[in-house]
């Protein structure tokens, strides 16, 4: 029937709307984003062309001659200096004689310019020839020209004759907005930091898939699955708090934990160390907190998914094992390991993904310190799009190394949607009328 | 929870108690003397506290100066919680229905797309919508921040809910159906009843995500009027000036406690989430 064809449309409709608006639509912007060299500097909005002091530095390896000659004022007779030469009150035949013979003639130096008034007709003393020439100083350099157009035609007007070639030239490295360039991704490809980076990130995601989200969950899930119920459930309980504990409340306790005025520098104390600030003092104990603090959160998901699938398995086979006499490690080699293939699985997967993409705890524990020793891949794309110390934003850079993230996350999830079989998760409705 | 899946007796249950007390013992720590520095004093350099005092609380009654009043800053992370679920819970709600019962096109496109979404790292959206909403000019406003943080959720909201209505039983719709009403009847009276857990294991979920939310808020809303308490704390702990550890916890508490008595009341929800619910 057609109207459930409707209504589905309409049902699916705000959800549809909502991911490809505030979901889709940022993740293709991200990907614009990355091919620009947008960055505070450059603004967000469209730039203005500027012959500025850095522009003629860029200016100087292509086209020397012409960069040193934009450094210099030039002297142009035009309408606007004609008429403050009036306004100055000096002899009126100096501006009339200037306007009738030398309108529009421009003179590269003062010295071209201060000999020509002095030759005029009406012979101003040396201290008017200053004042006159002083009125026809035009320079290029810092002014604001909105358009290419503007920025040629006060080229043109000032006599350099420039080739359309080097017009553009002169255009591209005096325009102050961003430009499209694939620079952010050969930097990526060459810069040693983010080799640096990049290995941090494989560190971190190792160290905890292994250790915590995976090994430990699997410890916690073993022995609680053999304690008496009442302990189970507290310390499952206890292994939960941190999950359930907003970010900024449990990373703030762990630095009360490792602070130079916490709670180990204390205990320290006690045995005569003096307080240091454990989280902070070298890379190792970095890592190691850091390492501690998102394993601690990533347990409690490994140790309920495990949990739940070792409550599947079916008691008769523990019972069976025992009445042949095996120990409890028997047990667990033979019978609960075998059976927890997929769950393992299906947390290394899922887990991978979340590790990749997490910098919360981080940020807020180490920020990424000491030096650059535990600043991973998410984490270096917030510092540099968002908030870096140097304080120009590298929009451009970060979303470029943000789409890295983007592109992985999605290799490895289609790759996840094969290992676990879509087709059986997306099989038919079961009314279609 | 599991009854004892073995009764043989040549194993002890204290040394693995003892072993597993131990690794637990700094969660242990770090949260009893959460909730016991907000209410004592305690010398420099001492372990245990030497009276007790109210003085850490004073947040609630004053406002520091340069911050953000508290209960302000309350108000706004509760309305900021509460529209994110609400918004999440209502459209994953229909989303995941469609995409359980009813034949659209590009049904099974949708789903994947929504599994490979879930996998997208939220840098991602951050940096983008950062350089959006400054280009239109709409930067620092909640209403900003509950759309992105929905729309990050929602995810993860329609697999679960889909995942939900694949069990209810498609006989109560065909009844519904039989008897004349509509499909949108027999959703919103007969089926929508039966995935009453789904609905709150989501809700509790959401709510808690949003509750404890950070780095959202703190790069898209970071000015006073619309601060967060994540964002207020993270405020707290950046201030090296003026810091008073034990006022920092206080208000640690005074975020923490909600969530506390939020999941003692409907853990046994949230575990439909935790514990594999998410399989899909």
């Amino acid at each position: 029937m057609k109207s459930s064809r409707t209504l589905g449309l309409v049902m699916i409709a705000p959800a549809a709307i909502m991911i490809v608006l505030f979901f889709l639509m940022p993740v293709v912007l991200t990907a614009v984003f990355s091919m620009t060299n947008m960055t505070t500097a450059t603004g967000i909005s469209g730039g203005v062309y500027q012959i500025a002091p850095n522009s003629l530095i860029a200016l100087k390896s292509a086209m020397p001659d012409i960069a040193a000659e934009m450094a210099e004022p030039r002297y142009t007779i035009d309408d606007a200096g004609l008429k403050a030469v009036e306004g100055l009150g000096l002899a009126p035949g100096i501006a009339a004689e200037l306007r009738a013979k030398h309108t529009g003639e421009v003179f590269p130096t003062r010295r071209d310019v201060e000999r020509m008034i002095k030759d005029l007709a009406e012979r101003p003393s040396t201290r008017e020839v200053k004042q006159i020439s002083e009125q026809f100083n035009r320079s290029v350099l810092n002014t604001r020209f909105d358009s290419k157009e503007q920025l040629f035609s006060a080229l043109d007007s000032l006599g350099f004759k420039l080739t359309p070639e080097q017009k553009e030239t002169v255009a591209r490295v005096t325009y102050t907005g961003w430009t499209w360039t694939t620079d952010n991704f050969s930097r990526m490809a060459t810069s040693p930091d983010m080799a640096r980076v990049l290995f941090n990130t494989v560190l971190y995601v190792a160290l905890v898939l292994m250790l915590f989200n995976v090994g430990y969950a699997l410890l916690l899930a073993i022995l609680t699955h053999y304690m008496p119920p009442t302990p189970a459930s507290i310390f499952r309980g206890i292994w939960l708090l941190p999950r359930i504990t907003p970010v900024v409340i449990y990373v703030m306790l762990w630095k009360w934990l490792a602070w130079d005025s916490g709670f180990i520098s204390i205990l320290m104390g006690k045995f005569g160390y003096p307080p240091k600030n454990y989280l902070l003092d070298n890379a190792y104990n970095a890592w190691l907190f850091v390492v501690l603090i998102n394993g601690f959160i990533g347990a409690s998901m490994g140790m309920l998914v495990f949990s739940s699938a070792m409550k599947a398995i079916p008691k008769s086979q523990f019972y069976a094992s025992e009445v042949d006499g095996a120990s409890r490690w028997q047990q667990i080699r033979y019978i609960i390991l075998p059976q927890m293939r997929w769950p393992i699985l299906f947390v290394t997967c899922y887990q991978t993904l979340s590790l990749l993409a997490s910098f919360n705890e981080i940020l807020l524990a180490t920020n990424g310190g000491p030096g650059n020793a535990t600043e991973v891949w998410a984490l270096s794309a917030y510092h540099t799009a968002l908030r870096n110390y140097a304080g120009n934003l590298e929009y451009g850079l970060g979303a470029a190394m943000a789409l890295v993230l983007v592109v992985i996350g999605v290799m490895l999830s289609l790759l996840y949607l094969r290992v676990f079989s879509y087709g059986t998760l997306v099989a038919k409705p079961l009314i279609e009328d | 929870m599991a009854e004892r899946s073995q009764p043989s007796a040549n194993y002890r249950n204290w040394p693995v108690i003892t072993a597993l007390t131990i690794v637990s013992l700094p969660l242990l720590l770090m949260y009893l003397y959460l909730f016991l520095d907000t209410v004592t004093v305690k010398q420099a350099d001492a372990l245990l506290p030497s009276g007790l005092t109210i003085n850490h609380w004073r947040f609630l009654w004053q406002t520091t100066e340069g911050k953000a009043n508290i209960w302000q800053v309350t108000v706004n992370t509760l309305l900021f919680a509460a529209c994110t679920t609400s918004l999440v819970l209502i459209v994953s709600s229909m989303a995941g229905y469609v995409l359980s019962r009813l034949n659209v096109p590009a049904r099974g496109f949708f789903l994947a797309g929504v599994m490979v979404l879930h996998a997208f790292p939220s840098v991602t959206l951050i940096i983008a919508i950062f350089i959006v909403l400054q280009m239109i000019g709409l930067y620092n406003s909640l209403l900003g921040v509950i759309l992105v943080k929905a729309a990050i959720d929602l995810p993860l909201g329609i697999w679960l809910m889909k995942g939900f209505y694949d069990t209810v039983p498609w006989e109560i719709e065909m009844a519904g159906v039989v008897d004349g009403a509509s499909r949108f009847r027999v959703w919103r009276s007969l089926v929508l009843p039966q995935v009453k857990p789904g609905i709150m294991a989501l809700g509790l979920f959401s709510f808690l995500s949003g509750w404890g939310e950070f780095i959202l808020p703190q790069v898209l809303a970071p000015g006073n009027q619309v601060q967060v308490l994540s964002v207020y704390l993270a405020g707290f702990l950046a201030d090296d000036n003026n810091y008073d550890f034990n006022m920092f916890k206080a208000v640690g508490v005074f975020y923490l406690v909600p969530v506390l008595i939020a999941y003692a009341l409907f853990n046994k929800y949230l575990m439909n989430i935790y514990g594999g619910g998410s399989k899909g």
